[in-house]
């Protein structure tokens, strides 16, 4: 603080700490939290309240009937007593009105049996496209870095950034129009016979959880790229010829010198691409068109958007969120890497 | 181990249009510890990693005892690389980096570190196993690559500037270590250095290269005293260079006509009068006159005393050129040397060569 002071000056340095403040509450606390507590609380309508409301009115037509009657100074103090009941009942009527809020643990333990399925098969799915991408990635990423000439690198690099220019959504347009039933995949099998569109004997690729990972994979490829590469392009190009040198099969090199160097890179990009394809909705709900209800964030879209059950979408989107924060955890287990090497 | 002879056959390495190595002919001994020296940029790395097989010559051919490398590719070669910035694994404690090779050779983990704590106990690291490579010093480092390239017992062992990194004194102690540990392994040593004081104090023989190409291969002794042309004679140590003509050559010297006057050296290319040359004189092989004259006497002005601690620098100017003595510091003696003095030196120590780029140009 007092060294931002001295290299930027009071104003800046306000500046500075007001943004981020900003920043951290704004993108990080506020949403969170606001998630979190609704995620803690039902809306409750107390069962008996329409119950009281009626006898309420009917006190107060007996009351009536008996201020007709009534004579002398009683008669003013059952006026008394009908303004007393009104109020009583308009107060009554807003508690209908405006259920009760009940904080609760309810919205996690209630989850149905097909809804925990759906949570665990997507935590599993997301798992296996992190692995898919990690496997399709790095042999990219440590070519772009280490093997491929400067021009080639940027061809490369290139090659991988031009399609991120196209909105998600069309990308992954594309993967069903390549995978559909009669799409490029099947016409060109087609082709060469494997299938026969003209008598509907096609490959039904649409319909195994392939297709969603294909797209996922192509999807999220430069979130597990681009940190691997940034690790890898800091490798000193002599320690593989080293490794080489002393007798190293490239096996051996990738094995020993090249991936453990590479680890925190990796962490990032599993981190990235399995929060990202367990939070995803537009590619299972376009590869699927919308008919399976597959992943786990198309069930918080239909809590939030068609039963309005907001709270218990908050509960489902909560759940999510801790499961991808232990994943961090896990990831930084798995590869050994603290929170500086990840930063870094 | 045993060391292997290198045969470089008219090898050369051109980088676009950029001739980083010209056609070289260059045989190494067996167990010979061999230099190569050679301002940065001349192609001594190149030849290097030609040799451990990392770059395929454009032209020529390549032997390490007597076989053709041709087809076989570095981690087959029996040469091991210590390169320029170590290149150590810096995720792998001291004894894995050393065992490296051995690993990659299938040894069980037991026998590994076995072998590599004795190599450990060579280079004088016991004690320093399990750490990092990240946490030692300099000169430890140094030693654990040389552990390192020696664990996989190769014949050939290439040095690329391995002490550059290094501050004087300790660089001192490695020259040192070095050539004990290249003596006690039999292993051949091509060790490159644009250091000429390192090459001269380890080598058994050293071969000079400028811009790609290698003027002289000799011992120490010939390449100091016997240079062969003007830039191994001002690249190795320092030169007093006089350019001029020959005026004659008779019996083995000839008499040159330079802005001192004519003087005299070893004419031992034979030039003959007319012919465009210089003359070289090592500023130690120069005295200040006292008596007998000695064959060349030259007269200037002190400009400035330099002390170097066992000896003087003494640069003396006239007409614009420059000459320095390396006077051996006698105390008192010298300190109030001014004003025009006499200098000389015997022709045996002039040495007459055919005029050409030197090292400073
Ligand atoms: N891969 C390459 N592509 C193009 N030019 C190269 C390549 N490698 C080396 N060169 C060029 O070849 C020449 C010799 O390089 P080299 O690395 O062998 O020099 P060096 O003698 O080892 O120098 P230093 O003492 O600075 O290490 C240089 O001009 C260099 O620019
Ligand atoms: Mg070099």
């Amino acid at each position: 603080m007092t060294e931002l002071v001295r290299s930027y000056g009071r104003p800046l340095t306000a500046i500075f700490i007001g943004l981020t403040t900003l920043w951290i509450l704004g993108m990080i606390l506020v949403p969170q939290l606001f998630m979190a507590e609704r995620s803690f609380w039902v809306e409750e309508k107390p069962n008996d309240i329409s119950l009281k409301i009626d006898r309420a009115y009917a006190d107060l037509s007996t009351m009536k009937f008996d201020l007709a009657r009534a004579e002398g100074p009683g008669k003013d103090e059952i006026a008394g007593r009908i303004e007393a009941k009104k109020r009583e009942i308009a107060g009554l009527e807003e508690q209908e009105k405006q259920p009760r809020k009940v904080y609760t643990m309810r919205n996690y333990t209630r989850m149905s049996a097909l809804h925990f399925q759906i949570f665990l098969r997507t935590i599993f799915y997301a798992a296996m496209v992190t692995v898919l991408a990690l496997v399709v990635c790095y042999p990219v990423a440590y070519a772009i870095a280490q093997v491929a000439t400067p021009r080639r690198a940027a061809f490369l690099m290139l090659g991988l950034i031009i399609p991120y220019a196209i909105n998600e959504l069309l990308r992954v347009y594309a993967w069903l129009m390549i995978l559909d039933y009669q799409g490029v995949l099947n016409t060109m099998l087609d082709w060469i016979g494997v299938t026969d569109l003209a008598t509907q004997q096609w490959i039904p690729f649409l319909q195994s959880p392939g297709a969603v990972f294909v797209a996922m994979v192509y999807a999220y490829i430069l979130f597990m790229v681009f940190p691997i590469y940034n690790t890898l392009e800091t490798l000193d190009k002599n320690q593989v010829e080293a490794a080489r040198d002393l007798g190293a099969s490239t096996w051996r090199i990738h094995w020993r010198v090249v991936i453990p160097y590479a680890k925190p890179g990796m962490a990032v990009g599993c981190i990235m691409t399995f929060m990202l394809s367990a939070g995803s909705y537009s590619v299972p709900q376009i590869m699927t068109r919308g008919t399976s209800g597959d992943w786990f964030s198309q069930t918080i879209y239909r809590q939030f958007f068609e039963s309005n059950n907001w709270n218990n979408g908050a509960a489902y989107a909560f759940t999510l969120l801790i499961v991808c924060t232990l994943f961090i955890f896990l990831m930084m287990l798995v590869f050994r890497v603290g929170v500086r090497d990840i930063a870094r | 181990m045993h060391g292997k002879d290198v045969e470089l056959q008219g090898v050369s390495m051109v980088f676009g249009d950029v001739v980083a190595v010209a056609p070289t002919d260059l045989t190494i001994r067996a167990g010979e510890f061999f230099s190569i020296l050679g301002p940065s940029g001349c192609g001594k790395t190149t030849i290097l990693r030609m040799i451990s097989g990392f770059l395929t010559p454009s032209a020529g051919r390549i032997l390490i005892g007597g076989e053709d490398m041709g087809d076989i590719g570095p981690n087959r070669r029996p040469t091991a690389l210590i390169f320029q910035n170590l290149a150590l694994f810096p995720l792998m404690s001291v004894w894995e980096n050393i065992a490296f090779g051995l690993e990659a050779r299938g040894m069980p983990k037991k026998a590994r570190r076995e072998r590599a704590m004795e190599l450990i106990d060579l280079v004088a690291l016991r004690g320093h196993e399990e750490k990092r490579t990240g946490d030692l010093s300099g000169g430890q480092r140094q030693r654990v690559a040389i552990a390192r390239a020696l664990a996989v017992e190769p014949a050939v062992l290439l040095l690329d500037e391995p002490l550059s990194a290094l501050d004087a004194k300790l660089r001192q102690h490695m020259r040192a270590e070095l050539k004990a540990i290249q003596r006690k392994t039999g292993v051949t040593f091509i060790y490159i250095t644009h250091d000429q004081g390192e090459a001269l104090t380890m080598s058994d023989r050293i071969a000079v290269m400028n811009k790609g190409a290698v003027e002289q291969v000799a011992a120490s002794d010939r390449l100091y005293d016997d240079p062969q042309t003007p830039f191994v004679a001002t690249f190795v140590g320092e030169q007093n260079v006089f350019a001029g003509r020959v005026i004659e050559a008779e019996a083995g010297f000839a008499l040159l006509d330079t802005p001192f006057g004519p003087l005299r050296g070893r004419n031992r290319d034979g030039l003959a009068a007319g012919a465009s040359a210089v003359l070289c004189v090592r500023p130690e092989r120069m005295q200040l006159v006292n008596g007998a004259l000695p064959d060349n006497v030259i007269s200037a002005d002190v400009e400035r005393r330099d002390l170097e601690g066992p000896f003087v620098n003494l640069f003396l100017k006239r007409n614009e050129e420059s000459i320095v003595l390396h006077l051996p510091n006698r105390g008192a003696a010298g300190r109030e040397l001014s004003g025009e003095q006499q200098i000389g030196f015997s022709a045996d120590d002039g040495l007459v060569l055919t005029s050409g780029r030197l090292a400073r140009d």
